[in-house]
C-alpha cells in the first residue's frame, strides 16, 4: 500500500470516529438528563427483590417437596413462612405506592 | 498497511481516554447525551482496533518483514493458516488480541444496555474505558505490534514460528482463554460501578451473571484446549504440569466459580454480598495476575513470552485494581448488609458457602506455588521452586471436600434440612457409593487411597445428579401428565441453570475419572527396539517394522512404523516421528496415539530417537493412559452444560422486567 493511500486510510478512520463520537451533540432532539434515584425508589426495589425472592423461594420449596427432599412437615412450616415474607414486601410495596400518589395529588 | 495500524492504536488509546473521562463526567452530571457520546466512542474504539488487527495480518500474510513482530515469528514458508493464528504468537500481537476481546465486550455491553442500567452505564463504561486505556498504551507506546526493524536488519525471509505453535489448537486454544480472562471486566465494571452509584441491589449481579458464564466457561474449555494441545504436541504423554502460566488460567477459574454459586445466595436469600464483591474483584485482578506472568517473563515457563517492558505496568495495574476495588468495598460495606441470616450449617446456602470457601482455599495454595519462587528470588536471592506433589496435595486436600459438596449440594434444600429428609434423600446415593467402593477394592484399585476416595465420591456424585433428573421428571410427569422425555426437557428448559449446572457437575466427574485413572494407575514403558523387535506394556505387544519419511510444506518427520497387538489380537499400526522444520531448524516429537473407544484408555507412543548407523533402530517410549479420554469428553459435556445454563430463560426475563418497571418506571 503507498503512503498516500495509507495517509488517506488513516485519516478517513479518524475523521469517521470523530463525527461518530461527537454525532449525539449535533442530534437535533437531546434527550433529558437522568433521574436520580430517589430514596423511595431504593425501597421500592428492595421491597420487589424481596417479594421475588420470597416467590422463587416458594416455588423451589414446592419442587423439593415434590423430589422429596423434603418432608410435608417441612413444606407448610417454611411455605407459611414465605408466604407472611411475600406479604410483607407486598404490603410495603403497597404503601409506597399510596404514599407516591398522596405526593402526586 | 503499518501506518494505518499504528494511527489505529492511537485512535484507540485517544478513544479509551475520552470514554473513560466522559463516562466519569457523564455519570456525575448524569447527561444521557454525553453517556451515547461515550457508548459510541467504545463501539468506534472496537472498530479501529478491528483495523489495527487487518492491518497486522494484512503484514503478515503480505511477509512484511520490516515488522519486527513479522520476521520474529512468521516465515514464507508457513501455512497460510499458522500465518493467520501466529498474530497472537508474539507478545505485541497477543496483547492487540487482548485489547480487540476487551474493546469488543465494551461495546457489546453498551449496546446490551442502551435502555436499562441506566444509572450503573456509565460507571460501568469508566471502569471498562479505564481497562482500555491501560491495554491501549500498552499496545500504543510499550510493546507495539507495528515496531518495524532497522533497514540493516530487515531479513529477507522471517525466523519462522515456533513449532510447538503450528497446531491447530493454536487457532482455538489462546482466543478462548483470552475471552476468558477478558471478559471478566464485565462482572468487575458492573460491580465497581453498583458500589460508586450505591445500587448493592440485585441487579448489577443479575447483568453479569451470563457475562461470568461466558468468562467460565471460555476459562474451561481454554483449558482443557490447552491440556489436550500438550498432551498430542509437546510429546511427554501428560496434559497438565502445574507450569505457572497454565495455574494463572485455574485461579480466575476457580475464583469465577465460587462466584456463580454465591451469587445463587444473594439471589435468593440476599446474603453474601460483601463476598461476590469480593469475589469479582479477585476473579478481575486474578486475570490481570495471569497476565503478568505470561508477560513479564518472572517465571519459567514454556507458555510465556521473554522478559519485556510490559511487567513493571502490568504490576502496577494490579496494585491499581486491588487498592481501587478494596476502597470501594469498604467505602459501601454499610450497603451490603444481608437481609437474612444463615439459618442452619444443613443447608443449600451453607454448603455452597464451604464450597466457596474450598475454592478460594485452593486458588490461594496455587497462588502461593505461583508467586513462592518470585519471592524467594526477591527476599533470599535464591530462586526456590514448589513441584508438582505440592500442588497435588492441595488438590487432594481440597479437590476430595469439594467433590463431596458437589454431591450434597443439590440433595440439600435451601434454609434448613431435617435429619428425616436428609435420611430419605441420601439413602441412594450413599449406598451407591459403599456397593461401588467395594467393588473398586475387588477390581484391584486400592493402591491409591486418594484414587479410591475420589472415584467412590464419583460414583456418589453422579447418583445424585441422576437423582436430580428423575425426580424431577417424575414430578413433572406428575403435574402435567406430559411423557418421560416431554418431561424431562421441559424440566430442564423451566430451570436451565439448575439442570445446566449438574450436567456440568457430570462433567465434573467425568474429569476426576480421567485425572485419576490416568494419574494413578499409567503403566509405562520405554526401551530401544532393534529392526523386528517387540516391547510389551500393560499387554500392548509394539513391533519396530521400519522406518519412513513425511514431508510437509515447512518440515520433514522421520517416523517408525510400530505394529501393534493386544492379547494376540493385532490393532494396526501406529506412527510415532521426529519433525524437522526447515526453517527454524528445530525438531518436534510426533505422537502417534491409538485410543479406545469402549474404555478411552489410550496407547500413546513417542519417538525417543532414530540410531544414526541407518540400521533402523529408535528409542521408543509407550505409555498406556487408562480412561484419558473421560477428560476430553468432559469437555464435551461441560460446554453442554454450560450451554444450557447460558441460554436465557424467558420466564425469567419476564419476572425481571416485571420487577423492575414496577420499580423504576423509567427502565420499563
Amino acid at each position: 500500500m503507498s503512503t498516500a493511500l495509507a495517509a488517506i486510510a488513516a485519516a478517513a478512520l479518524v475523521i469517521g470516529v470523530v463525527v461518530f463520537v461527537a454525532w449525539p451533540f449535533v442530534s437535533p432532539d437531546p434527550p433529558p438528563p437522568e433521574e436520580a434515584l430517589s430514596e423511595t425508589d431504593r425501597r421500592r426495589l428492595a421491597a420487589a427483590e424481596r417479594r421475588d425472592e420470597a416467590y422463587m423461594a416458594l416455588r423451589d420449596v414446592e419442587f423439593d417437596l415434590r423430589t422429596g427432599k423434603i418432608t410435608d412437615e417441612d413444606y407448610q412450616r417454611e411455605r407459611a413462612r414465605l408466604r407472611s415474607e411475600a406479604a410483607a414486601a407486598l404490603r410495603e410495596l403497597d404503601d409506597l405506592k399510596s404514599k407516591q400518589e398522596i405526593k402526586e395529588d | 498497511m503499518s501506518t494505518v495500524g499504528t494511527v489505529a492504536l492511537y485512535v484507540v488509546f485517544a478513544l479509551a481516554v475520552y470514554a473513560t473521562g466522559a463516562a466519569v463526567l457523564a455519570g456525575r452530571r448524569r447527561d444521557r447525551r454525553l453517556m451515547q457520546s461515550v457508548s459510541n466512542a467504545l463501539v468506534a474504539a472496537f472498530v479501529a482496533v478491528v483495523v489495527a488487527v487487518a492491518a497486522l495480518e494484512y503484514a503478515i500474510v503480505s511477509h512484511d518483514f520490516s515488522i519486527a513482530v513479522v520476521a520474529d515469528h512468521t516465515s514464507r514458508q508457513l501455512p497460510l493458516p499458522y500465518l493467520i493464528t501466529s498474530l497472537w504468537a508474539s507478545q505485541p500481537g497477543s496483547l492487540l488480541l487482548w485489547l480487540t476481546v476487551l474493546l469488543g465486550s465494551s461495546a457489546l455491553v453498551m449496546y446490551q444496555n442502551r435502555h436499562r442500567n441506566r444509572e450503573l452505564l456509565p460507571w460501568v463504561a469508566a471502569v471498562m474505558g479505564g481497562t482500555a486505556v491501560f491495554f491501549s498504551a500498552m499496545a500504543a507506546f510499550v510493546s507495539p505490534p507495528f515496531a518495524k526493524l532497522p533497514a540493516a536488519q530487515i531479513p529477507a525471509n522471517g525466523f519462522g514460528l515456533d513449532p510447538s505453535l503450528q497446531n491447530p489448537y493454536m487457532a482455538a486454544h489462546p482466543p478462548s482463554l483470552y475471552l476468558g480472562y477478558v471478559t471478566l471486566t464485565v462482572p468487575f465494571a458492573f460491580g465497581m460501578a453498583a458500589l460508586i452509584t450505591g445500587r448493592t441491589d440485585a441487579r448489577w449481579l443479575l447483568s453479569v451473571r451470563r457475562w461470568t458464564l461466558i468468562s467460565w466457561t471460555a476459562l474451561g474449555v481454554g483449558m482443557l484446549l490447552g491440556a489436550h494441545w500438550a498432551y498430542v504436541e509437546i510429546g511427554w504423554g501428560g496434559y497438565w504440569a502445574w507450569d505457572p502460566v497454565e495455574s494463572a488460567a485455574l485461579m480466575p477459574w476457580l475464583a469465577a466459580t465460587a462466584f456463580l454459586h454465591s451469587v445463587m445466595v444473594q439471589e435468593k436469600k440476599g446474603m453474601l454480598k460483601v463476598w461476590n464483591m469480593v469475589l469479582v474483584s479477585t476473579a478481575f485482578a486474578l486475570a490481570i495476575f495471569g497476565d503478568f506472568l505470561t508477560r513479564s517473563g518472572v517465571v519459567n515457563s514454556v507458555h510465556s513470552f521473554v522478559q519485556s517492558a510490559i511487567g513493571p505496568w502490568l504490576l502496577g495495574f494490579l496494585a491499581a485494581v486491588i487498592a481501587f476495588s478494596v476502597a470501594m468495598i469498604l467505602w459501601r460495606l454499610p450497603l451490603l448488609r444481608a437481609d437474612h441470616k444463615l439459618e442452619s450449617v444443613v443447608s443449600r446456602e451453607a454448603t455452597f458457602l464451604f464450597n466457596n470457601l474450598l475454592l478460594l482455599a485452593l486458588c490461594f495454595a496455587i497462588c502461593w506455588g505461583v508467586v513462592f519462587p518470585i519471592l524467594s528470588e526477591a527476599v533470599r536471592g535464591i530462586r526456590s521452586s514448589v513441584s508438582t506433589p505440592y500442588y497435588n496435595f492441595f488438590l487432594v486436600m481440597f479437590g476430595i471436600p469439594l467433590l463431596l459438596l458437589t454431591g450434597i449440594g443439590p440433595l440439600i434444600a435451601w434454609r434448613r434440612a431435617s435429619t428425616r429428609s436428609l435420611a430419605r434423600t441420601f439413602r441412594w446415593p450413599i449406598t451407591s457409593a459403599a456397593a461401588g467402593t467395594v467393588l473398586l477394592w475387588l477390581a484391584g484399585l486400592g493402591s491409591s487411597w486418594a484414587g479410591m476416595t475420589a472415584l467412590s465420591l464419583c460414583i456418589f456424585v453422579t447418583t445424585t445428579v441422576l437423582l436430580e433428573f428423575a425426580r424431577g421428571t417424575s414430578a413433572r410427569m406428575a403435574l402435567t401428565g406430559a411423557p418421560p422425555p416431554r418431561a424431562l426437557f421441559d424440566l430442564i428448559g423451566r430451570n436451565r441453570r439448575r439442570y445446566g449446572g449438574y450436567i456440568v457437575h457430570l462433567a465434573v466427574v467425568l474429569l476426576v475419572i480421567g485425572i485419576v485413572a490416568s494419574g494413578s494407575y499409567a503403566s509405562v514403558g520405554e526401551r530401544h527396539l532393534a529392526r523386528g523387535q517387540s516391547m510389551v506394556v500393560d499387554g500392548y505387544r509394539l513391533t519396530n517394522t521400519g522406518l519412513f519419511q513425511t514431508r510437509e510444506q515447512n518440515s520433514v518427520t522421520s517416523h517408525v512404523r510400530l505394529a501393534v497387538s493386544h492379547d494376540g489380537k493385532s490393532m494396526g499400526t501406529l506412527d510415532p516421528g521426529l519433525r524437522l522444520f526447515t526453517d527454524t531448524q528445530q525438531v518436534s516429537n510426533e505422537v502417534d496415539i491409538h485410543t479406545s473407544l469402549l474404555t478411552l484408555t489410550d496407547l500413546y507412543t513417542i519417538l525417543q530417537g532414530i540410531d544414526t548407523n541407518g540400521s533402523g533402530g529408535v528409542s521408543v517410549k509407550v505409555l498406556v493412559n487408562p480412561m484419558i479420554g473421560m477428560i476430553w469428553l468432559a469437555g464435551g459435556v461441560f460446554l453442554l452444560g454450560a450451554l444450557i445454563a447460558l441460554w436465557p430463560d424467558p420466564r425469567e426475563v419476564r419476572m425481571l422486567a416485571r420487577r423492575y418497571a414496577g420499580a423504576l418506571a423509567r427502565e420499563a
